[in-house]
This record gives C-alpha cells, sequence and structure tokens, in this order.
C-alpha cells in the first residue's frame, strides 16, 4: 500500500534535489512557525521528515524481486534498490550470517513490521513513513508514524538504559552543530529490513544527525553489536523534509491488520 | 512491564468505576484553573512560548469518578475534613503497602498486591473530574448515543461472550489505542505523560499504549475530513500561559470517556478542546471539554491536576508486543469449549 507511494516519493526526491532552493522557499511559506534557524544556539530540526530509499526492503544493494502474492503482480513486488550501509557490507560473524540467511528465507513471516511490532532504531528512520522530531532544549521527541512507534532523546540526565526495549534508550549530545544519539538498551527482536538482517540485544547505535540545509538531514548511524558483527559498520541516508501544502503526521495504528494473522487460528469456530 | 496483568487491572478498574458511579463528586475546574494561573508566571522556552516541558502524572486522582457522588450536590470541592480523612486513607494504604511480608498463616490470595498499580500520593480536591455541568454528571445519552452504547455492549467489553474473538474486546485490550480521552483519564497505572515543546509543535507522549500526539501551533488547517484516525488531528494555539488544542477528525464508535476509552464510544463528529495551563512548578492542570451532539445532549468538561513526582518517568510499554493477555483469553476460551464437547459426548 505504501509501496506505490514510493516511485511518488523518489519523483519528490528527485525534484527536491534539483530544485533544492525554490523547495525551501516553499518550505518557508508552509510552516512560518518552525521559523528560528537556531534554538538555543543549536540547528533546528523540528518538523516533519522521511527517508526515500527501498532500505526497509534491504540495506543493501538488491536487484528487483516478485512480490510474495502473485495475484498482486507488480503492486507488491520489490524494487531494485541502492543500498544504505557503506561500502556495501555488513561484517556478520559466520553463525551470525548463517541466522541471517535463514530470516531471509522466513522472511514473509518473520519479519517483526509483519506483525506491526514497534521497529526499532535505526529502522524506524527509513522506514516508508513520516516521522516528525518535536526537538526542545533538554529532550527531543520522535515521533514515528509506523505504529505511533516514539522515543525521546534525553539530551541531559542521561541515564543507563533501565529496561531492554523496542525503541530502545536513547542518550544525545551535540558535537558542533551535529546531534549525536546514543541508542542502547535495545531488545533482539527488531530486524533492519524486510531481507533478515538483525541484531543482538547488545547492540549499540551510535546516530549522527546533521543539517545539510533546511529541508535535508544527513543521517548516519553507527552499528555496533560484537556478539552478531565482527566490527562496526554505518550506515547513512538522507532525510527529506515533506513538503507538501499541509503536510501532516498521521496515523498507522497497524494492530488490527495483524490480528486474523496473530490471533486467527483462535477465533471461536462457526459451524 | 505490568501488561501482564491486564486482567486483574481491568477487574480492578471495573470496580473502581462502579464505585466511582456511587461516589460522585462536583468541580469547578475552570475557576480552579484560571484562578491558580493568574496567581503563578510560569517559565518560557527560548523561542517564547510558556514551557510546560516534563513527565506528568495524573495519579492523585485515580479513583475519583468521572460523576460526582449524590452526597456532594453541586459541591465542587472536598472540605478540609473530608480531604483529611482521604489523607488518612492514603497513608494507611502506603503503611500497608510497604509490608514486605505476609503473616505467618494470613489470608495472603493469589492475586497480585494493589501496590504493583500505582497509588496518589495525596486526595484530590475535586469532587469529580466532571466540572461542566454544575452537577458534575456525564450529560444523558442521545437516542442515536443509545443505540450506539448498546451495540457496543453487545460487541463485547461486558455481556456476550467477548473471548469468541479479539473483536469482542475493547481497543485497550486489544492495544490498539485508549483513544484521545481515554488516554488522559487516571486510570489504576501508566498514567505518565511527558511533554516536549518545540517551536511551532508540542508532543505529547502518554505511556500507557505508547502515544504519541503531534499537536501543532501553525495555525494550519485541519486535515481533510476523509482522514479519520483513532486519536484524531489535532491544532494547538496560546491562549496567555493557557495551551488550547482542538481535536477533530476522529474514527466514530471506537473509544469513550470509560476506563481506558472505554464506555459509549463517541461519533466521528466529536470535537475535543484541551487546554492545559502550569499552575506552579510541578503542576499542569489539564481540562477536556467534549462537544459530541449526535452522543450527548450537552457539551461536558472535565479536569484534573497531573503533577510532576520526583523519580517518576515513563517506559515503553509495548503492549501489542507483549500481548500474551489477549493469546491466553483466546486460548483459554477455545479449550473450555473442547472440554465441554468431550465431556457432553461422554455423557451421551
Amino acid at each position: 500500500m505504501r509501496h506505490r507511494y514510493l516511485s511518488f516519493a523518489a519523483a519528490v526526491a528527485a525534484l527536491a534535489l534539483t530544485f533544492s532552493v525554490s523547495m525551501k522557499v516553499l518550505s518557508a511559506q508552509n510552516a512560518p512557525n518552525t521559523a528560528p534557524a537556531r534554538i538555543d544556539g543549536k540547528p533546528n530540526f523540528n518538523g516533519l521528515w522521511q527517508a526515500l530509499t527501498g532500505a526497509n526492503w534491504d540495506i543493501q544493494d538488491h536487484s528487483s524481486e516478485p512480490g510474495p502474492y502473485y495475484q498482486l503482480g507488480a503492486t507488491f513486488a520489490i524494487p531494485a534498490g541502492q543500498g544504505i550501509v557503506e561500502g556495501n557490507e555488513i561484517p556478520y560473524r559466520p553463525e551470525a550470517l548463517e541466522q541471517r540467511k535463514k530470516n531471509r528465507l522466513n522472511r514473509w513471516t518473520a519479519d517483526p513490521e509483519i506483525k506491526c511490532y514497534m521497529p526499532g532504531i535505526p529502522r524506524a528512520n527509513y522506514m516508508p513513513f513520516p516521522f516528525t522530531i518535536v526537538q526542545g532544549t533538554t529532550t527531543i521527541a520522535f515521533a514515528y508514524e509506523f505504529a505511533t512507534s516514539n522515543r525521546v532523546v534525553r539530551m541531559t540526565n542521561h541515564q543507563k538504559a533501565p529496561v531492554p526495549s523496542w525503541m530502545g534508550w536513547s542518550n544525545g549530545r551535540w558535537e558542533g552543530d551535529t546531534l549525536v544519539v546514543e541508542v542502547t538498551g535495545n531488545n533482539d527482536q527488531t530486524w533492519f529490513d524486510r531481507s533478515g538482517n538483525f541484531h543482538s540485544d547488545a547492540m549499540k547505535v551510535t546516530e549522527r544527525f546533521t543539517l545539510r540545509n533546511p529541508d535535508v538531514i544527513d543521517y548516519e548511524a553507527t552499528i555496533e553489536d560484537p556478539k552478531t558483527f565482527t566490527r562496526p559498520w554505518k550506515i547513512s541516508f538522507p532525510l527529506y523534509r515533506r513538503l507538501e501544502k499541509n503536510a501532516s503526521q498521521l496515523e498507522f495504528k497497524c494492530v488490527e491488520y495483524t490480528e486474523e494473522l496473530i490471533y486467527g487460528h483462535l477465533r471461536k469456530p462457526t459451524n | 512491564m505490568k501488561h501482564r496483568f491486564l486482567i486483574t487491572a481491568m477487574a480492578l478498574l471495573i470496580a473502581l468505576a462502579a464505585g466511582s458511579l456511587l461516589v460522585a463528586v462536583p468541580i469547578a475546574a475552570q475557576a480552579t484553573t484560571q484562578g491558580a494561573a493568574a496567581a503563578w508566571t510560569p517559565p518560557k522556552t527560548p523561542w517564547g512560548d510558556p514551557d510546560l516541558q516534563g513527565i506528568y502524572t495524573s495519579d492523585d486522582y485515580i479513583g475519583l469518578g468521572m460523576n460526582r457522588a449524590a452526597q456532594y450536590g453541586n459541591r465542587l470541592y472536598f472540605t478540609e475534613e473530608e480531604i483529611a480523612a482521604r489523607e488518612k486513607t492514603i497513608a494507611t494504604t502506603a503503611q500497608r503497602d510497604a509490608v514486605e511480608f505476609a503473616t505467618p498463616g494470613g489470608n495472603v490470595g493469589t492475586g497480585p498486591p494493589g501496590h504493583w498499580g500505582e497509588r496518589a500520593r495525596r486526595s484530590p480536591r475535586q469532587t469529580s473530574l466532571i466540572v461542566e455541568p454544575e452537577n458534575g454528571q456525564t450529560p444523558a445519552l442521545t437516542e442515536e448515543g443509545r443505540q450506539r452504547q448498546a451495540m457496543y455492549t453487545r460487541q463485547g467489553a461486558g455481556t456476550a461472550r467477548p473471548e469468541d474473538s479479539w473483536e469482542g474486546y475493547t481497543s485497550y485490550i486489544r492495544c490498539i489505542t485508549r483513544g484521545i480521552a481515554g488516554s488522559v483519564i487516571p486510570v489504576i497505572y501508566g498514567n505518565g505523560t511527558e511533554i516536549v515543546q518545540g517551536p511551532g509543535y508540542v508532543a505529547i507522549l502518554q505511556e500507557m499504549v505508547h502515544e504519541a500526539r503531534i499537536v501543532r501551533l501553525d495555525k494550519s488547517p485541519h486535515v481533510g475530513s476523509n482522514i479519520k484516525t483513532y486519536m484524531g488531528d489535532s491544532r494547538g494555539y496560546w491562549d496567555g500561559n493557557t495551551l488550547v488544542i482542538e481535536t477533530k477528525n476522529i474514527l466514530g464508535n471506537k473509544t469513550g470517556i470509560g476506563g481506558n476509552g472505554g464506555g459509549t464510544p463517541f461519533s466521528e463528529d466529536a470535537k475535543f478542546t484541551e487546554r492545559l495551563t502550569r499552575t506552579d512548578k510541578d503542576t499542569i492542570q489539564y481540562t477536556m471539554r467534549v462537544e459530541d451532539p449526535r452522543t450527548y445532549t450537552a457539551p461536558f468538561t472535565f479536569t484534573f491536576p497531573i503533577r510532576r513526582e520526583p523519580g517518576y518517568q515513563n517506559f515503553e510499554y509495548a503492549c501489542h508486543e507483549g500481548n500474551h493477555g489477549m493469546m491466553n483469553q483466546l486460548s483459554g476460551a477455545r479449550a473450555d469449549e473442547r472440554a465441554a464437547a468431550e465431556a457432553a459426548r461422554q455423557n451421551r
């Protein structure tokens, strides 16, 4: 459903790149109150953002493939996509690579996205849904449209993650004009994409948000998980401001679209 | 984290709700809000908005009913004596909660102890959450509202056999949402609300079922009327030091003002106006006015304070991800049915 929107999104991205100057002007007109370029001396990240990559299918380079249901023809087939992994290589440990292969074989049932589970970080940032950043001075809220998942980045009073969780525990700091967020306390239930790339509960994600211009954030994340990978590795992609007139974050509470799948076998038989 | 105990919690909640119907209380919310607000000036954010940021809980109003108990009539506040009596009960409860071991030979039971939920730290001053109308009672349902209530009751949340299917349970038990009103009204736990502000935005994050409402302050129009969502479409503005939020476009026939969003569901034409006023360093007076002429014969307003408490914070509430309660209720019901069928076969 979201997917057909990808080509439209790609068009918007192309436009944004080609006409970034005029888009900037538009953005200023559409959002009169996101005004200040800086907040308390720091860059202003407030607004509605979205990645325009095919990374939710596979964070690595991938060719096009058929979708899971031939009846849906081209609409739910997988388009080719350029990955977001630096060097395109994910340094799995040998046993983890075996697991990743298994995950891929089982992807149409095992991907946690299917069940509307919170996507975790970093995946939430490149799913084909927008998210809103509300940036205060001591806290920064990230509210994702998918499954109403969210997190609050603590810029002060940093804490150790109290318990493992789906969206992790985010402590933030500024390095110059770059917002750096360390996400720990991640559980081992989330995946990086629909192709079975995964991690353990030892994963630490260090995100870096840098404004390229008022409508583009350069996003980068370093993944460290010695239980799964032989070395740290990086992903990067731009986040684009949604510039449509009156672009608003909507709601995708997907639980009810998963209940037949999850509980269907427990429905009282009608006879 | 506390989810595994949803069933017990629900039972308690139903008991509380039933109790509160008998114990309604009166309130003059608007007066409270405005009087207190006038007396205290909140700090400002660096971009000049009143600063409401922080993590707050409505725990002190746990168990206070929406409707006022008959004995209080039109009286809005408890007397000092009534408050003293309630404080005494709170102190006794706290003492009981602190007991680590059961008395040998005592009656222990198998349910979780009450203090696994949250407790009020101090007595409410109000006699009911509802302050408009003056009698502190939820206005009567319209004919359409009554029909919707009847359908809601049939569908689950009470009579028939909700365990026939997940569809028989409320949006809350299904871990979808508690809806816009249900997400703020105090219940037995998970009452935390975190407010994060940025220029042009306020984010309201509620722990239970992990809600994240984004309120735009840019005077932009609401989204098109064909776009309906559980939590609706919110726009806000500042009225002096008060954040006013107007919400429309909710999905009709989903959630209401009962515990955790249960009760008679609102219509899709419902409109909600919230007012948040910081009245001192640690307190925000929260007010919601509901206008839903298809469901209620008159508009009504409820209000209560939410407070910052030392050490209180929000945790991730992965409700759907951990919804073993739903799985267990459905599989338990099917097992019962199989056992009954087997017994019937053997008796033939």
